[in-house]
């Protein structure tokens, strides 16, 4: 599929999505367009548009669990860093993104 | 001089900033893109991310310090320690 | 003066976020209404010919119900290529598992092309399409 075009969609689908869980795309344009741009090319590759930050497992259970937005499989972990891994969403009140550094779950006591 | 190993995916801007972190310090580091290796090679890396407790990208090894995600302050000091 | 639109259907027989097909001159055609906009797209998806008004409209984007493939209905742009089925864990019966290799087997082949779409024009109350 054409970049811009699934591109475009994406921003669509996921907006609505993250929006009622308190988050927004990231004010980092440039951040967004690589992290989508990598996003359709995953779905090319795997037909899913996966998170271009986490690993694939090949285990659908744990596969699903990494399918952007994948806010709500990591809720408490990404409320406490107020952005999801990749950072291309980041929390409604986030002015400044590259002040969020990305620390794993156990150094935010969250498991 | 600590080694330093890299865990990094080709689709993420945080592991190409690890990567650049090393390389601006002329500090020698290796790397394996996990979404190019082979399937042996993905089942070890996943071993290792799953017994730190690591959900992602990238996962640095510094000496006998293992660190997950981008944190160069940390890389900093695992260096000097 | 030839025209070349011809009446499609009532502007109130489609919800808002709905779709409904007519067949106009030997053409199977989908009415989108995109919140009082209306758009009109080949019925055929343009990835196994599946029919788009069983799928799903929201905002400009329609997603089939077969292998949700997707497009934009207001210039007929193919978005995305099918989902990868979940086959789940359970052994198949030996024949429907080799059934099920087969088509595989060829539906990897199966390219998600764009699919056409057709001028609208709202007019007295009828959305009038051009075949």
């Amino acid at each position: 599929m054409e970049a811009e075009p699934r591109k475009k969609a994406l921003r669509y689908f996921f907006a609505k999505v993250v929006e009622p869980l308190g988050f927004k795309f990231t004010p980092d344009a440039d951040l967004v367009d690589f992290l989508l741009e990598q996003e359709v090319m995953l779905e090319g590759k795997h037909g899913i548009p996966f998170c271009p930050c986490q690993p694939v497992r090949h285990d659908r259970a744990r596969d699903m669990q990494i399918v952007c937005p994948c806010i709500p499989f990591h809720r408490e972990h990404f409320d406490a860093i107020k952005r999801c891994w990749c950072g291309l969403f980041v929390h409604k009140d986030v002015i400044d993104p590259d002040s969020l550094p990305q620390l794993p779950p156990k150094d935010v006591g969250r498991e | 001089m600590k080694r330093v190993t890299l865990y990094t995916l080709s689709t993420c801007p945080w592991c190409r900033k690890a990567k650049k972190f090393f390389a601006d310090r002329n500090i020698p580091f290796t790397f394996i893109d996990y979404d190019l290796a082979d399937e042996a090679t993905q089942g070890k890396i996943l071993q290792e991310l799953d017994a730190a407790g690591a959900t992602g990208f990238p996962f640095a090894k510094i000496g006998d310090e293992v660190i997950s995600g981008y944190q160069p302050e940390r890389y900093a000091s695992a260096l000097r320690s | 003066m030839s025209d070349k639109f011809i009446p499609a259907i009532s502007t109130d027989a489609i919800a808002p976020g709905g779709m409904k097909t007519v067949e106009l001159a030997g053409h199977e055609i989908v009415i989108c209404n995109c919140d009082g906009t209306y758009y009109a797209i080949q019925r055929r998806c343009g990835h196994m010919n599946a029919p788009l008004e069983m799928g799903t409209l929201d905002g400009k984007i329609v997603t089939c119900a077969m292998h949700c493939a997707q497009f934009d209905v207001s210039t007929g742009q193919a978005l995305s290529g099918p989902v990868p089925a979940d086959m789940g864990n359970e052994t198949l019966p030996p024949r429907l598992a080799a059934f099920m290799q087969h088509v595989g087997m060829q539906m990897k082949h199966v390219r998600t092309e764009s699919i056409r779409t057709y001028e609208t024009k709202v007019e007295a109350g009828w959305v009038h399409v051009a075949p």
